[in-house]
């Protein structure tokens, strides 16, 4: 059995519950989950419905006796339930991104709490953002006090996933009064029986997608709270889960995507216009396609980036900030090409497939904001600017051979600052050297590019205050670069994810070259093949012998 | 009144949105879309002006002179509520135009008496399993002596319910083609009450208010002088017609951009991120700017394009789908872009910039409503080898009154609208006089435009019919592309050029911008703007917003009182 | 101008942090005072990584990324600079 086979095996389980459960009147019914929407309840059949599956247990690494062994695993099994509906895996999922901190960071008895906790259901959530600062964290004004043996949080969180219903909170606060990179410290709060009068959860926050989720708040006054990891390494510890979180949120991105891509296909094979089908029209194809590759580039993005937070977890510092700002954005773009050719029934929430279409959309624009924005993602990008100049020769095989075993996470070996820039980005030219020679324009012209963003990143002069906007343009380049460079990695190093003679690499290259603003001959046969495939087997990926 | 007049009676009339006190403020905006119902005191706010009294020809008894005013006013509802623009005026503005472009003078008395009373006319063209292929419309009108037998269902039709009479596509033939169909006036005084059932309300994502719904029609019958124009001339009559509503709809969609641009800058101005304002961190800087060049781009395109339906109606079959297909891509990316600066506020529904994401909704139908971006291209295409070949390289120029904005146009004429150009276009055809005339700076930003021309022109001039029909192979969209980014920038290098008395419109940064952000290649970055082209556009942004003017073309003062004043 | 590192110091390479720190923060060097905390003149907490690694090519050093969080000022951030350079000769 090959690493990685579990996991796609319970990806695979999951799938198969939620489809047998979304039949009418299961909790996966795409009609009831309009309705819950609509009237903003929360999914709770279906989070009981995923508990009852064993997804909780992939939320906890194996060596604290869950199922999780490697971050792709965990990514599988969100993105199954991604696919079906994003709100329900943003729900459910978020006690994992909650957890991550004592992983990351807490003693073993801590752990192996949290872990029994998560393991039979309990609700883990993570109280990062303040009302008027939102990811500004070194500006929480949530403060802990020493109170006996332990301590007590004083403050509001505000805009957290599952703030009101969680049983527990992972809470980033301030240890010193006048705060600063060693002011802040992380809390595990148990928020299921706290002092009378120490916890109050404020109000759902309405919102734009995922309706139905819990945004809400929470008020300390006085709560007890123990410490996570030292006094003082809030920041420190926060900043290595988010690279963890930042990565494995990705996926919630290539699930939408996947749903957006089968929707639109089916819409395309279904509609006749005079007497035609839609799907037979160039255009409409050829708008497909490049959607469909849009997700293609996102997935070998997020899944290089999961397989080197086992392999290169020294630099996930960049890595992770990369696949944060680019997998979001790049769906996003999928998603919007694929709603001018759904048209009215991409807008209508009741009459075509129960408004799926439109309530993805929404849901999915809430990926790009949450640990951590775009834009903060690529600021912390610019920052490691210097670093990302220079080229490394790290090996990357194990990283981008899918079928190998990943050594185990080591959270100890994740830092603040990738030394050594990205070795995914670096290993570009010779993973090109790979490539047979029908792919030499556009190897030619993707070195080209790494060349020019090479050459800029080393001209670039770092400044604390008012970065110029084309840094962020440069680091929009470097993402694409990545994205561009994990395909060809996985292309040249995985021989079973060519299907269709290995046709997205072409669309995929295509796709980068075009977004780094170089004009590309033959995309319309490019993203020709990948329509085809999208046609005939509906949302296709690179894992799993192409079924998404 | 004048246009200009009653453009600022309306803004005083609704008042400054952005203040909790005005009963017409966001905040009772949003609390009406959440409950999914038009903004009645908005719509009591819009019978009081008597708006649809600027939908009927002045030589129908109306205040409709000129489509340019028309939209500007529209402009000051859609920037306060899509959901009333659509809901309340453009739908019976849809059907109006059809009346006046082929009804007879009973049907165009009676409609306008509708519209001038304050009451509605829906537009039923639509039929979900058909979209936008009107010619493929199943609901039939059978001729049966004097009568028409009505058969069949709309679905998606905005008012059907509440209107008063309804313009209604029909089929009034059995052959297929173009001369099967008619377009007839239900007017629902003349018909018994159970004639007409409607179906249960289309619930959407945006624009929750409006009242979508359907119409089933089984067997009624009414006169066959309910058919608007000569029989069979239903899809020539719409094609004509809805080239007015296909231009000013879109046009009036940047009123939406305005509030999600002045929302934004509120929210950056406000909020200290890193120890410093947003609005001061560059890169968000220049997305406001890179926002305001593009809601003047969207704005120069659609003004040049709506007094296009004036000064040159034989040619606005191909303006107006460019226009739609432009502009509205614009409109809809600028505020996708401004929603990343927003950040986590976008998400919220509440909070005082709760109308944003209303905003992010109720923009989509610009792209797909009325007429779809993917049908205006295969609209566009057909007619590209003729204007290759007879105009874009003749030098034939264009009229100033059609960028002099102080020009005074000529009337509407609705029976000048044509279903082709005839291979004439005098918008595209000005530009390599007017790229080359310029001094060496802008020619150095037109001459790409032009140059781009001239390989359209080289590559459209021999196009096959197979490579013309909607199942063209995708490079010939691509050029439908390409022709819309030349019209877009050619209107806004006209605009400048002949407006260079206004302070601001004949600066040449706004043209530098704007010119800079068209040059993008397809799919490709956003080119960024010079530093002094966005500082001086940014500049104005702040002025603009300080001074509570718009920030499009006509840069005039929007609402500051806090009080609605009820008219006498 | 580049402030003299060959001899490492307390002072040398305080003068040329101070040069660093300025140019960051785009401010003039006089302006910085040797006393005062990076982040009093907006040098955040992220943008210290980027000084860390700036040090690090100068002075041919390995170092926490989080120096600047732990050695707050210029004072001493260049004692404890010249403690590690001492070190590792």
């Amino acid at each position: 059995m090959t690493a990685g086979a579990p996991a796609r095996l319970a990806a695979h389980t999951v799938a198969a519950v939620l489809s047998g459960r979304s039949g009418p009147g299961g909790p996966f019914d795409p009609a009831e989950l309009a309705r819950l929407d609509e009237a903003e309840e929360f999914p709770a059949a279906a989070c009981a419905e995923l508990d009852a599956a064993g997804l909780p247990d992939w939320y906890v690494p194996a060596r604290f006796g869950g199922a999780l062994a490697e971050l792709p695993d965990v990514m599988a099994v969100m993105r199954a339930t991604a696919r079906r509906d994003l709100t329900v895996a943003i729900a459910h999922g978020k006690t994992f991104l909650g957890s991550v901190s004592v992983w990351v960071a807490g003693s073993a008895d801590q752990a192996a709490a949290l872990a029994s906790a998560v393991r039979s259901g309990g609700i883990v959530s993570w109280g990062l953002t303040e009302r008027d600062h939102g990811s500004d964290l070194m500006a929480g004004a949530v403060t802990a006090t020493r109170h006996g043996d332990g301590w007590v949080l004083d403050g509001a969180k505000w805009l957290i996933n599952n703030a009101t219903r969680a049983d527990l909170m992972c809470v980033l606060a301030r240890t010193e009064p006048g705060g600063g990179p060693r002011g802040f410290s992380v809390f595990l709060a148990d928020l299921r029986d706290p002092r009378p009068g120490t916890v109050r959860r404020t109000p759902k926050l309405r919102t734009h997608g995922i309706r139905g989720a819990d945004i809400s708040g929470v008020e300390f006054t006085g709560a007890a709270a123990v410490l996570v990891g030292d006094e003082g390494a809030g920041i420190e510890i926060t900043l290595k889960a988010l690279q963890l979180t930042r990565t494995t949120c990705t996926v919630l991105s290539l699930g939408a995507g996947d749903h957006a891509v089968a929707i639109a296909a089916e819409f395309l094979r279904e509609r006749v216009l005079g007497r035609r089908r839609l799907s037979d029209v160039p255009r409409m194809r050829r708008v497909l396609g490049e959607a469909a590759t849009g997700v293609l580039l996102a997935e070998a993005a997020a899944v290089v980036a999961a397989r080197s937070a086992h392999t290169l977890p020294d630099e996930l510092s960049v890595t992770s900030a990369l696949v944060k700002a680019f997998v979001p954005t790049a769906v996003e773009q999928s998603i919007e090409q694929l709603a001018e050719l759904m048209g009215t029934r991409g807008f209508l929430t009741a009459d075509y497939r129960h408004g799926e279409f439109a309530k993805l959309e929404r849901d999915h624009r809430i990926v790009g904001l949450f640990d951590g924005s775009t834009l903060v993602n690529r600021a912390s990008l610019i920052t490691q600017f210097p670093r990302l100049a220079r080229r490394n020769a790290l090996d990357v095989t194990t990283t981008v051979c899918l079928a190998e075993p990943l050594p185990t996470l080591d959270t100890a070996r994740l830092v603040l600052v990738s030394r050594t820039g990205n070795a995914i980005v670096s290993g570009l030219s010779s993973a090109l050297a790979e490539l047979p020679a029908e792919f030499a324009d556009l190897a030619d012209a993707l070195l080209r590019e790494s060349g020019a963003v090479h050459a800029e990143l080393a001209r670039h002069r770092p400044v604390a205050r008012a970065v110029p906007t084309a840094a962020f343009r440069l680091a929009e380049r470097y993402e694409l670069l990545f994205a561009a460079a994990a395909a060809v990695h996985v292309w040249v190093a995985n021989p079973a994810s060519r299907w269709e003679r290995g046709c997205w690499l072409r669309a995929c290259l295509t796709l980068a070259l075009t977004r780094l603003g170089v004009p590309v001959d033959g995309a319309d046969d490019a993203y020709e093949d990948v329509a085809a495939a999208v046609l005939a087997h509906g949302a296709v990926s690179l894992l799993d012998g192409g079924r998404a | 009144m004048t246009g200009a007049a009653r453009v600022a009676d309306l803004e005083r009339r609704l008042g400054d949105p952005f203040d909790p006190a005005n009963p017409l403020s966001f905040a009772e905006i949003l609390a009406a879309d959440e409950r999914g119902e038009m903004f009645a005191a908005g719509e009591r706010a819009l019978d009081e002006f008597g708006l649809g009294a600027e939908f009927v020809p002045s030589a129908d008894g109306g205040r409709l002179t000129r489509l340019d005013h028309l939209v500007e006013l529209m402009r000051s509802v859609y920037r306060r509520d899509p959901c009333l623009g659509l809901g309340y005026g453009a739908s019976s503005l849809i059907a109006g135009v059809n009346v006046w472009t082929a009804g007879g003078s009973a049907q165009r008395g009676r409609v306008a008496d509708l519209l001038l009373s304050g009451r509605k006319v829906a537009c039923a063209f639509h039929e979900l399993a058909h979209g936008n292929d009107m010619a493929g419309a199943d609901f039939a009108a059978t001729p049966d002596g004097d009568h028409l037998v009505l058969r069949g269902r709309k679905e998606v039709i905005t008012n059907v319910q509440r209107a008063d009479a309804v313009v209604v596509f029909a089929r009034t033939g059995d052959r297929p083609g173009s001369r099967s169909h008619s377009l007839v006036l239900l007017d629902k005084a003349e018909l018994p009450g159970d004639a007409l059932s409607y179906l249960p309300r289309f619930r959407t994502v945006g624009m929750r208010g409006v009242q979508l719904g359907g119409l089933v029609v089984d067997g009624a019958r009414i006169g066959r002088d309910a058919v608007l124009g000569a029989e069979g001339g239903a899809l020539e009559t719409a094609m004509r017609a809805l080239q007015i509503t296909r231009t000013t709809l879109v046009a009036m969609s940047t009123g939406l951009l305005d509030t999600g641009l002045r929302v934004t800058l509120r929210h950056t101005a406000n909020r200290t991120l890193y120890g410093r304002r947003a609005v001061d961190i560059p890169h968000l800087r220049s997305v406001l700017t890179g926002a305001f060049a593009d809601l003047l781009t969207a704005e120069a395109f659609a003004t040049v394009a709506t007094r296009a339906l004036h000064v040159l109606p034989g040619q606005t079959s191909v303006y107006a789908p460019a226009v739609k297909y432009g502009v509205a891509k614009l409109v809809l990316d600028a505020v996708h872009q401004l929603s990343v600066v927003m950040g986590a506020r976008f998400y919220l529904r509440d909070g005082a910039h709760g109308i944003f994401q209303k905003l992010v909704r109720d923009v989509k139908p610009v792209g797909f409503g009325h007429i779809g971006r993917p049908v205006c291209q295969s609209t566009i295409l057909p007619q590209l080898p003729a204007l290759a070949r007879r105009a874009w390289l003749s030098g034939d120029g264009a009229p100033a009154v059609l960028f002099d904005l102080g020009a005074d146009l000529p009337p509407l004429s609705f029976d000048a609208l044509a279903l082709s150009a005839g291979g004439r276009d005098p918008l595209a055809s000005s530009l390599l006089a007017a790229a080359e005339g310029a001094d060496p700076q802008v020619r150095a930003l037109a001459g790409p435009f032009a140059a781009r021309l001239r390989d359209l022109a080289a590559r459209c001039a021999g196009l096959a019919p197979r490579d013309l029909a909607m199942t063209a192979p995708n490079r010939s969209y691509d050029l439908v592309e390409a022709y819309v980014t030349v019209l877009t920038a050619t209107a806004c290098l006209q605009l400048w050029r002949h407006n260079r008395t206004d302070a601001f419109l004949g600066d040449p940064a706004w043209l530098s911008a704007a010119l800079t952000r068209l040059s993008r290649q397809p799919g490709g970055p956003v080119p960024l703007l010079p530093e002094p082209v966005e500082a001086r556009l940014f500049d104005e942004l702040s002025q603009r917003l300080a001074d509570n003017r718009g920030f499009g073309i006509a840069n005039r003062p929007f609402a500051t009182g806090t009080t609605k004043e009820k008219s006498a | 101008m580049t402030a003299d590192i060959s001899t490492p110091t307390v002072e040398s390479i305080g003068a040329w942090l101070t040069e660093r720190v300025a140019e960051y923060v785009d401010a003039p060097k006089e302006s910085i005072a040797s006393d005062v905390p990076f982040g009093e003149y907006g040098l955040d907490s992220v943008a210290a990584f980027t000084v860390c690694t700036d040090i690090e090519d100068h002075l041919g050093l390995v170092l926490e990324p989080t120096v600047l969080w732990d050695h707050p000022t210029i004072d001493a951030l260049s004692a404890f600079l010249v403690g590690e350079l001492n070190t590792a000769r």
